[in-house]
């Protein structure tokens, strides 16, 4: 049957140069050909705009440079000098633990929305309306009224909780390491499950309905139709979709900085933030660059383990 | 002096600008049309935008030939901008310097040689605050445009309810904060506290730290031959994060002063929350644009000092520069010394509140407002920014071991080490 | 037959638990549209107000009155309409590409694309600046939209690539018994069927460019080639932030969203579920 989906492809993407050569036929010959002008805009526009700054932020790491007219060859000393740096180590550990909370979020309440927004339930497009709001807000304003809703003072879940009796003095979320974590996590949660759930719903959507049909012959309930026929079915669309959110929500920046800065102290201080400070307030960008290729390295790592031990899901 | 003074305060009058008007209409082909490119991050806000581009609409008026172009970005990203322009050699003609990147600037090459650019005279006129901190050895960096000294804002009517008066050294400090900590109507809970901490880890948090600390005797960091130590790690220094501490403890502040950046702490004075705040007289706009019954209750004070040592404002300045390879380096003179000419800098006093830097403006009646008093004083005191390239980094390193005293996650001494190992450790890091 | 495809039909805990999620979601929102039409000194009330004792649609006039915001909404239309589309085509045409055909590369570009996405962005601000500069498309439409292809090619061609591969290659073979070429075989029997996958794409697509902020800020300059995110963004002063102001323009940002997703949600509806595998 058909190979198993993305799986393969990435399996081909971490093993590239190692497939034998083999005498092409004419026909693999012109298929090649096709394949090629399919995919030549899209490579053409990533090799001029994507590949360069790659390189020249890779490049970078291995100077001391303001840019502009100061290029000291450093070689790997930011390198060293991060790795040794406990604040720059903390930081790679807060924002792993983030990245995991904030995708497993997202992806437990997306699939779970998806399901039943893939469903024949009533109001459907309105519920589809609502529940994809919070992707369509800028990241700077849902952060910032986040912050707001958390306030001490001026914030209505204080007000909410002490109108509830639940709490007699005004609690600071914000300025306690536990509280801030799980602040930044839950704004990122409700920001972004949308997309998984977009997702998910498309990839819903191109199962095959007799499968299903199949296994409600076969005796399996709502739940095991679920565990066998649309896991397996999402499995593609979601393999793509964690490698990624994993990478983009381990660069985040934008919803933690606002929020917390980083702080209390450095509870929420992702890596992100330390690469942003170091590069736009000491505009030390030989540094920056050197934390910039850890943390792509750091992706690189995640991205080849994902795939070796989650197995790929094919009927 | 007097003539020179006087000299200068004809040359801001405008009668420059004609006679160079007159100049360059001889030097050139008549009305040859001139853009002149100026980055600007006040041309993007509120009251200051406005005010900002009525002056330069009034430049260009006077001279048809010329526009002014703007090339507006939020503060927040002034740096970066710049920065982004000058790598790619696109740098405007005028640009917004201040104390906190003229390092950078300097370090880029991007600076005309201000002096001879406006002239030696034309800095006679500035005062001795703003022009201290604006030199990088010895050489001018800018313009200084205007100064928010950052001092002590506080809440003269509740003070004189209280018969109180604006604190002389710290430990009155910490009284008085206390005083002012009530519970207004009487259901129990607090609701309005002595001071409005700024304990954020970021440059207005940290900014407004560093303040204190030398008004307890320490510096930061401290000049030594070639390099640099730090003075995190002394007892003065001890003194001021225990300080932090003792405050939030006392329950002076408001809940949450972690999250109390620079909006919310306005936002505090502004809805009746806190008595006193360490702040520039740009705020009192910002309150009473907020709640305009709040006029005439603020006023400033210089911060409290320990014993021996002198006040040190930071001046919030912000100046204009002429960009190193701009072709209008003449024209870029004019517009500067327009924009700073005595009835342009009253007029921008007015509409944002932020002091003026010639000592003509600053004479001026309609600058001595009682609110102003306080922070005029203030801007005598000036210190000069160390120009340590590593500067900006401290403020993470002082706001990191703050935060910590007040969560009571450190004790003062823990977290005074642990800021001056970081800092150690940037100083070995850096050229 | 109903073209919709269900995992059974709906059950009763459905709705409570969507209710739920609206909650949560509408609680934010909420508070994003009362700010919006507080007047100043209403904003900050202890306690918070949740709904302004004297509500007023001023800061959605001033919005567009002190502020250019008319030319931010006309450059983002122009520019994020115009990203998606291309954005579209590529990554569609790369996607099936990519899943159909075998030729050299192919395991590297799309090791490619994901390494792609791995860099700090906040690093490739200076690079682009210079790619533009170099170009002369600094603050220009032309060169935002190339630099936002540049950023939602990646994720779009991967999408796209998945979803292709979940579509049978039998058709492609029923198609070419019949006579089809590749191109043929593409636009009219493949093509139609990965609807719902180009749906997610482009929305995918739309909202990441619409809400871009940090390069549009960077690679443009003049107030008429600034987009909507920088025109917000300018809300947030340094020392002061305009929340009426600010939220007002945010919900109308969220509308042309809003707009162009329910416009397309319903193509989330696949005709392979109609029974077009059946054999």
């Amino acid at each position: 049957m058909d190979v198993p989906v993305a799986a393969s492809g990435v399996r081909d993407a971490t093993r590239t140069g190692t497939r034998p050569r083999r005498r092409r036929s004419p026909v693999a010959a012109a298929r090649e050909r096709i394949g090629l002008t399919f995919v030549s805009p899209s490579v053409l526009v990533m090799l001029l705009l994507v590949a360069y700054p790659l390189g020249y932020g890779i490049y970078i790491s291995l100077f001391d440079t303001n840019l502009l007219n100061r290029w000291d060859f450093v070689g790997l000393k930011f390198f060293n000098e991060s790795l040794a740096d406990p604040g720059f180590r903390r930081s790679l550990v807060v924002t792993v633990v983030y990245a995991l909370l904030v995708i497993s979020g997202h992806v437990l309440v997306g699939v779970t929305l998806a399901v039943m927004l893939a469903s024949d339930v009533k109001f459907n497009t309105v519920f589809r309306a609502i529940l994809i709001l919070p992707w369509l807000f800028p990241e700077v304003v849902v952060a910032l009224i986040f912050r707001w809703i958390f306030d001490p003072i001026f914030g209505i879940l204080n007000h909410a909780l002490s109108m509830l009796g639940m709490i007699s003095s005004q609690v600071a979320w914000l300025d306690d390491p536990i509280w801030a974590f799980v602040a930044v996590v839950f704004a990122a949660i409700w920001k972004g499950y949308p997309l998984v759930m977009l997702l998910s719903l498309a990839g819903l959507q191109s199962i095959p309905k007799d499968r299903y049909e199949a296994a409600a012959l076969d005796g399996a309930g709502r739940l095991l139709q679920f565990r066998y026929v649309s896991l397996p079915g999402l499995a593609p669309i979601l393999g793509v979709a964690v490698i990624l959110e994993f990478v983009w929500w381990f660069k985040h920046f934008t919803i933690v900085w606002l929020m917390t800065k980083g702080g209390p102290v450095d509870a929420t201080n992702v890596v992100s933030i330390d690469i942003y400070r170091t590069a736009f307030q000491s505009f030390d960008f030989g540094r920056a660059a050197a934390m910039a290729v850890i943390v792509l390295f750091i992706c690189v790592a995640f991205a080849i383990v994902y795939r070796r031990t989650v197995p790929d899901e094919e009927a | 002096m007097n003539l020179s003074k006087l000299s200068v305060a004809l040359l801001a009058r405008g009668l420059l600008p004609g006679l160079l008007l007159g100049l360059s209409a001889t030097a050139q082909a008549a009305d040859d049309p001139v853009t002149l490119t100026v980055l600007s991050s006040t041309i993007v806000e509120g009251p200051e935008g406005v005010a900002e581009q009525a002056a330069a609409d009034a430049f260009m008026e006077a001279r048809p030939h010329v526009t002014i172009e703007f090339i507006g970005v939020p503060a927040n990203e002034l740096y970066a901008k710049t920065n982004a322009l000058a790598i790619s050699g696109s740098m405007p003609d005028v640009f917004i310097n201040s104390p906190e990147f003229m390092a950078q600037a300097h370090d880029l090459g991007i600076v005309a040689d201000m002096e001879e650019t406006l002239g030696a005279d034309y800095f006679q006129g500035f005062a001795k605050g703003p022009l201290a901190q604006s030199t990088i050895d010895g050489e001018y960096q800018f313009a200084p445009w205007f100064t928010i000294p950052n001092t002590l804002l506080y809440r003269r009517d509740l003070f004189e309810e209280a018969g109180v008066e604006p604190p002389s050294d710290w430990d009155e400090f910490r009284e008085v904060a206390k005083t002012m900590t009530v519970d207004t109507d009487g259901d129990g809970q607090t609701d309005r506290w002595g001071f409005a901490m700024v304990g954020t880890n970021n440059g207005s948090g940290a900014g407004r730290f560093f303040l204190v600390l030398r008004a307890h005797g320490a510096d930061e960091p401290v000049a030594d031959g070639d390099s640099w130590t730090t003075q995190f790690d002394t007892p003065e220094a001890v003194a001021a994060f225990a300080l932090y501490g003792e405050l939030v403890a006392d329950g002076s502040v408001p809940p949450g002063p972690l999250q109390t950046g620079y909006g919310e702490a306005v936002t505090l004075i502004a809805s009746d929350k806190a008595a006193m705040m360490i702040t520039g007289p740009h705020t009192i706009g910002a309150v009473l644009d907020q709640n305009p019954d709040m006029a005439g209750k603020m006023a400033g004070a210089l911060l409290p000092s320990v014993e021996g040592v002198e006040p040190d404002v930071n001046l919030g300045m912000f100046g204009w520069a002429v960009s190193s390879d701009s072709d209008e380096k003449e024209l870029a003179a004019e517009y500067i010394r327009f924009i700073l000419n005595r009835d342009n800098q009253v007029a921008w006093n007015a509409a944002t509140g932020r002091l003026p830097t010639r000592l003509d403006a600053l004479e001026d009646p309609a600058i001595a407002r009682p609110e102003l008093e306080g922070f005029i004083e203030a801007a005598e005191y000036g210190y000069q920014v160390p120009t340590a390239t590593f500067y900006p980094d401290l403020f993470s390193v002082a706001g990191d071991a703050y935060q910590a005293v007040i969560i009571e996650q450190k004790s003062p001494e823990e977290a005074a080490k642990g800021a001056a190992e970081q800092t150690e450790r940037l100083i070995a890091n850096n050229r | 037959m109903r073209s919709r495809s269900s995992v059974g039909g709906a059950h009763p805990i459905y709705y409570p638990v969507l209710l739920l999620a609206c909650a949560i979601v509408l609680v934010p929102v909420a508070w994003m549209i009362s700010t919006s039409l507080k007047n100043e000194t209403e904003l900050f009330s202890d306690p918070p107000l949740l709904w302004p004792d004297s509500p007023t649609l001023g800061a959605f006039v001033r919005v567009f009155e002190d502020y250019p915001f008319a030319d931010y909404v006309t450059n983002s239309l122009v520019v994020v309409l115009s990203a998606t589309a291309i954005s579209l085509t590529f990554s569609t045409l790369a996607g099936y590409g990519l899943s159909r055909f075998r030729f050299r590369g192919r395991g590297a570009f799309l090791a490619f694309l994901l390494l792609s996405q791995m860099f700090p962005s906040v690093m490739l601000v200076i690079p682009y600046f210079k790619i533009l500069k170099t170009a002369g498309l600094l603050d220009s439409h032309l060169g935002l939209i190339i630099t936002y292809i540049s950023f939602t090619i990646p994720f779009c061609t991967w999408m796209m690539y998945g979803y292709f591969r979940s579509i049978p290659k039998e058709l492609d073979e029923a198609a070419a018994i019949d006579g089809c070429g590749a191109a043929r075989t593409f636009f009219t029997v493949i093509l139609p069927l990965a609807l719902p996958g180009m749906v997610a794409t482009a929305v995918y697509a739309f909202i990441t460019g619409w809400n871009e902020y940090l390069f549009a800020l960077i690679l443009t300059n003049s107030e008429s080639q600034k987009t909507l995110p920088v025109g917000i963004g300018q809300l947030i002063g340094q020392y002061k932030i305009e929340w009426n102001e600010l939220m007002a323009a945010s919900i109308y940002s969220t509308i042309p969203l809003m707009l162009f997703f329910l416009f397309l949600q319903r193509y989330l509806i696949s005709s392979l579920t109609a029974g077009a595998v059946k054999n």
